[in-house]
């Protein structure tokens, strides 16, 4: 069985998700518009355009007051009347085409970085994929860039709206008397103090609040999915109470964000209440004083209370604004992970023969797991990999298919070192089927097609018949257009292993190692799975981790592992009779199966 | 003073709503019938929050539209006429209705917030009790994912009906003082305006039609690229490993390409959309100007009316909306609760019925259909050929599904006719499918246990190299498939019940372990009765005796020894 990496193991542990920094992702962003500048500039030109026209109805509205003051009549007011008209058609078409326009640059920005997000995850180096997948960091990854899309597609336009209204409507009052835009300022020191003591006390109690929804549906996952075992140990109850108590502890979180938040608006309201109160006042005085119009008066007025709600909008969003630039930063963090570099002048493996020289590694400096291990497996031999549990298999396996960098000594494929062989041309070379197992989402030949993209329909019925997987396979309702994965048709433990190995097949690399592949599948599937190892593993330089000693029986060479180092080495007949190590492995194991 | 504290009581209720006590009783659901039952429910839970967040909500819309009209009047009284007196007396006012609006703004919201989440809370905790209900969940829509996403998206789903109902409250309450104040200025403009808006309204959600389904298509594309994203991150070192990572990528980028399109579709027949809607609004907005300027000009009414009119005009169209939205809203509630009343309704999976009862004192024996007995107090081995039957022999020990009447017999009682609780106390099945909850090794081995059975358990199930005090993560991620399969192994040896059932329980370790395995199993549970179902003859060598199962039906009876020698049908399934 695997050497379970110990949880502090550094390669493992769900650590260092890569946030990139605040300028980085700036830089990044900027780089994203720029390929887009044309119709970005284009956009914002419209934008500030058809929102200015929106800026003349106030104003307009109180030219009429003005006019009605002096007694002009009613056809006086037409003409101004024309000009709302036409000011709302124009507003009405540039906004649109803005706001299009805009959309579609954020679109396109959030499907590059979206694609390159996850193209680049689905593309690291297998080290950084194990240290990464790990700790589901990726999976969250995901999830940010869900709120990525969001904030670039929604929340950005909304506050380019909101800065641009703002600016304008402010810039509007100055047009119509400075002295009334000075009394609108009133409202902004109430408004920064609101918004900075949001930022101070809001953003950590939204962390906990997230957290606190976390772990309640983490609660609620491993409750409905254990519910049998639950139900089994009499754990119904206190799952229950759990449950309960986590629901509650969410709730008041969410109780408590919604106090900070209607208290910040509250302050909000109190900038809105002194920037209109200083309006009129200082209206009132410019009015006595016949510096000012009484329509002059009113438009400021007006233009004020039209902008409450875009200051809601400005300042309440702000908040997640700033959510939105932690998720890019991950995100951009994911996207933007270095290319390891490729060798320039990839060497050209002489065959695909396998040799480990003097390889030793540590997950912690310090407490190595092997010691100088030397193994050679010429092409097209079968090596079976033995020893109790925490020998340093499953890490050997690791060294050999790339996972890992021994911390000492090296492995050659055909006798060219690992990094030497470059990323891409190992991937082609060597094929790695773990424990870990995963049926992709869709019809099960784009599961298979994963492994070979061109492959016909019958080169996927010649591979699953090599693992003896068709005969079922063809029994599905739809053969192989069945939906499985995710939504779709649930495979069997043995079933899903075949699929593994089926893939193997199908991406048909000259040196194929299997680590546990038959582990789970239980009693009878494990023989099912043998017979389509052996199937898969003919012409290939195979390394097999031996879980049951039966698979190590046949292979041309067994190694017996045994506290990181290599205990012994030979045929299944000959060290069966050395009454070594690997003779009582046999014994524990022959010993309730008789031949 | 009494009633004085009573009245501080009450205030800090509303101005600082608090979350349920723990020990606080959730409601139950009696009958949920469909989803209106669910929706009735989620009234009645929630009416005190509804009551009081509508009424506070209606005031703040009422204040909202009384500020336009304060603007208005002190255009009129203060600024027209020189008068700081009525300056002061304006500004005070304006003050007030600030005063007014923030604070019923605080109470409104925070109410609601608590409507949503009480009623969202309450439905998960008794859909949590539904999905660990002892008759366990039958039906097509009990998925695990289905009860997740229940219960996730679809509790709080029915929350947001309350919080539509808030929202209609407090739309009329802005709308009665506008339409109060437009008819005291000039009951024609106050017509003019109230007529006018339902039509515009109604034209405004026929043009809505293109984003509604642009959007629909949108989310749908963009939950697909999330999925496929998702899904092949998961099987990231399966891609991996198999070198699959770059077709991997071009097919989300396929899928992805594919979502940004219908985004850009939805997003241009919004701002079309929009457009419409700013031309619309704005042409409605100069004819109220304009009727308001001639109807100033004829002095029927001020000029500070003129900007009341039109200020309220334009704060009116919000709460119009307000009421189209709620009714969307409503919509997509009504669609959760009928989701929540499904999986609260569902079927259970096993008949109920009995009286709870202790489990037996001494060893007990059982009757497995078809025709497996089990001796009190024996090691029994059952080898099924198929899974399937393995699973079906698991299935109906955990009470899972039911048998037939009078043929799952413990200590020769009738199981169906028992108490469902009392019989999983009696006989406890440990699954081949490892469920280890989120705690430590500990938590988990004595989850069902005295603390003093720990190192016993461990040691048994060969797990006494695992520190007790390790974190087990989500689906036991922190350990090993081996780790994982010994830790419940020793929670069920921990758990010492008078009949335990083991699953292949040593499927994932190494064959020296599964030796120590056997010999600790055949130790912890002397004298207690014991099925292990299995295929693996390490497991096998350890018991009393095996029933070998062929076709659903046993076949072949004797010790692991003697099947050997002589079925040659039995060496074919044991020995791999």
């Amino acid at each position: 069985m695997t050497p379970a990496p110990p949880p502090d193991d550094p390669a493992t542990a769900p650590g260092t998700a890569p946030t990139a920094t605040g300028t980085e992702t700036r830089r990044a962003i900027a780089r994203l518009l720029r390929a887009d500048r044309v119709r970005a500039a284009l956009a914002l030109v419209l934008l500030v355009a058809g929102l200015a026209a929106a800026m003349a109805a106030p104003r307009v509205l109180g030219h009429m007051i003005d006019l009605v003051v002096d007694r002009r009549g009613v056809p006086s007011l037409v003409p101004w009347f024309a000009v709302l008209l036409g000011a709302a058609l124009v507003q009405g078409a540039l906004t649109a085409t803005g706001g299009a326009l805009i959309a579609a640059v954020g679109e396109r920005l959030a499907a590059t970085l979206r694609e390159r997000t996850i193209g680049r995850a689905l593309r690291l180096p297998l080290t950084r994929a194990e240290s990464l997948s790990a700790g589901g960091l990726l999976t969250r990854v995901n999830e940010d860039m869900t709120t990525v899309s969001t904030a670039v597609t929604e929340l950005a336009p909304t506050l380019i709206t909101a800065a641009i209204t703002t600016v304008l409507t402010f810039g509007s009052i100055l047009l119509l008397d400075w002295r009334l835009a000075l009394a609108a300022l009133c409202c902004l020191p109430p408004q920064v103090i609101a918004l900075r003591w949001l930022l101070r006390t809001a953003l950590p109690a939204q962390r906990r609040s997230r957290e606190a929804a976390d772990d309640r549906t983490r609660h609620l996952l491993d409750t409905v999915h254990g519910a049998d075992t639950a139900r089994a140990f009499g754990l119904t109850g206190r799952r229950a109470a759990t449950a309960t108590t986590r629901s509650r502890r969410s709730m008041a979180w969410a109780l408590r964000i919604s106090m900070l938040g209607t208290k910040f608006y509250g302050r909000l309201n109190a900038g809105e209440l002194l920037g209109l109160g200083a309006i009129l006042a200082a209206g009132f005085l410019l009015v006595r004083g016949d510096a000012a119009s009484i329509g002059a008066v009113s438009a400021a007025a007006l233009y004020f209370h039209r902008l409450f709600d875009t200051f809601n909008i400005l300042l309440g969003e702000f908040n997640e604004a700033q959510s939105a630039m932690i998720a890019t930063a991950r995100v951009v963090g994911v996207a933007t992970l270095p290319t390891p570099e490729e060798p320039r002048a990839t060497a050209t493996p002489a065959d695909f023969s396998i040799s480990v020289r003097g390889a030793a590694h540590a997950y912690v400096p310090g407490r190595p797991v092997l010691h100088d291990v030397h193994l050679d497996i010429p092409q097209g031999r079968h090596v079976a990999l033995v020893g109790p549990s925490g020998a340093g298999k499953t890490t050997l396996a690791a060294l050999i298919a790339g996972i890992h960098t021994p911390t000492a000594g090296s492995v050659h494929i055909g006798g060219v070192p690992l990094d030497a062989l470059g990323e891409a041309h190992r991937r082609r070379t060597v094929t790695l089927i773990s424990q870990e197992t995963h049926i992709f989402a869709g019809t099960l030949a784009d599961d298979l097609r994963l492994a070979a993209p061109h492959a016909e329909d019958r080169d996927l019925v010649e591979a699953l018949d090599r693992t003896g997987a068709w005969p079922w396979v063809r029994a599905l309702p739809d053969g192989l257009g069945t939906r499985v994965g995710e939504g779709g048709r649930r495979l069997t433990a043995t079933e899903t292993q075949q699929i593994a190995l089926t893939r193997l097949v199908l991406a048909d690399p000259p040196i194929a190692i299997l680590d546990e592949a038959t582990a789970d599948a239980g009693s009878a599937g494990a023989r099912v799975l043998d017979r389509a190892a052996a199937a898969v593993l003919t012409g290939r330089t195979a390394l097999v981790v031996a879980h049951r000693l039966t698979q190590a029986r046949d292979a041309d060479e067994i190694i017996v592992l045994e506290d990181g180092r290599v205990a012994e080495r030979g045929t299944h007949a000959a060290l069966a009779a050395a009454g070594g190590p690997y003779a009582r492995l046999w014994s524990a194991w022959s010993a309730t199966r008789p031949d | 003073m009494r009633t004085v504290r009573r009245w501080t009581a009450t205030f800090r209720t509303l101005i600082r709503p608090a979350a349920p006590a723990d020990d606080a009783p959730v409601t139950p659901l009696t009958d949920p019938g469909g989803g209106r039952a669910v929706v009735r429910y989620s009234l009645r839970t929630g009416r005190r929050d509804l009551i009081a967040s509508g009424t506070f909500t209606a005031v703040h819309q009422a204040a909202e539209t009384a500020v336009p009209i304060a603007i208005g009047v002190i255009i009129d009284h203060a600024v027209a006429r020189h008068d700081p007196a009525a300056l002061l007396i304006g500004l005070a006012g304006l003050a007030a209705v600030f005063g007014v609006l923030t604070f019923s703004m605080r109470i409104g919201l925070r109410m609601g917030v608590r409507g949503i989440e009480g009623t969202a809370h309450a439905l998960r905790v008794l859909l949590t009790r539904r999905v660990l209900h002892p008759r366990g969940i039958a039906g097509e829509d009990t998925t695990p994912g289905n009860l997740l996403s229940v219960a996730a998206t679809d509790a709080p789903g029915v929350g947001f009906y309350n919080s539509a109902v808030r929202r209609i409250i407090g739309a009329i309450g802005a709308l009665v003082v506008a339409t109060v104040a437009l008819m005291t200025v000039s009951p024609p403009l106050g017509l003019f305006i109230l007529l006018g808006l339902p039509p515009w309204l109604w034209l405004m959600r026929r043009l809505a039609g293109p984003v509604i389904r642009h959007t629909g298509a949108q989310r749908a594309t963009a939950a697909d690229a999330s999925h496929q994203a998702a899904d092949y991150l998961r099987g990231l070192r399966v891609l991996a490993g198999i070198g699959a990572g770059t077709t991997a990528a071009r097919r989300f980028h396929h899928t992805s390409d594919h979502a940004r399109h219908a985004a850009v579709r939805a997003a241009t027949a919004r701002a079309v959309y929009d457009g419409v809607n700013t031309v619309l609004t704005g042409v409605f907005l100069a004819v109220v100007a304009l009727f308001a300027g001639i109807l100033a000009d004829h002095g029927t009414i001020s000029v500070g009316q003129v900007v009341m009119a039109v200020g309220l005009a334009a704060s009116l169209i919000a709460p119009f909306a307000t009421i189209t939205a709620a009714i969307r809203v409503v919509a997509a509630a009504k669609v959760s609760a009928e989701r929540v009343a499904t999986v609260l309704g569902a079927p259970y999976a096993t008949a109920g019925g009995g009286t709870p009862a202790a489990p037996p004192e001494g060893p007990v024996g059982l009757d497995i259909p078809p025709g497996i007995a089990v001796r009190p107090g024996e090691l029994l081995g059952v080898a099924a050929g198929d899974p399937a039957d393995a699973t079906r022999i698991i299935d109906l020990l955990a009470r899972r599904t039911d048998p037939p009447p009078g043929t799952l017999l413990l200590g020769g009682a009738d199981v169906t006719g028992m108490d469902p609780v009392s019989v999983r106390a009696a006989v406890v099945v440990s699954f081949h499918h490892t469920d280890l909850f989120t705690g430590s090794v500990a938590d988990n081995v004595l989850a069902a246990a005295p603390p003093d059975r720990l190192a016993p358990a461990l040691a048994a199930a060969a797990a006494d190299d695992i520190r007790a005090d390790a974190p087990v993560s989500e689906h036991g991620l922190s350990l090993s498939s081996g780790q994982r399969q010994r830790v419940a192994l020793a929670r069920a040896l921990a758990a010492d019940p008078p009949v335990l059932v083991l699953h292949d329980p040593t499927s994932a370790v190494d064959a020296a372990t599964e030796a120590r395995v056997a010999a600790g199993i055949r130790t912890a549970r002397a004298g207690r009765t014991t099925i292990l179902i299995t295929t693996s003859p390490g497991l096998l060598a350890v018991t009393d005796r095996v029933t070998v199962i062929h076709d659903g039906h046993p076949t072949a009876d004797g010790t692991h020894a003697a099947l050997l020698s002589t079925d040659p049908a039995y060496r074919d399934l044991v020995l791999r």
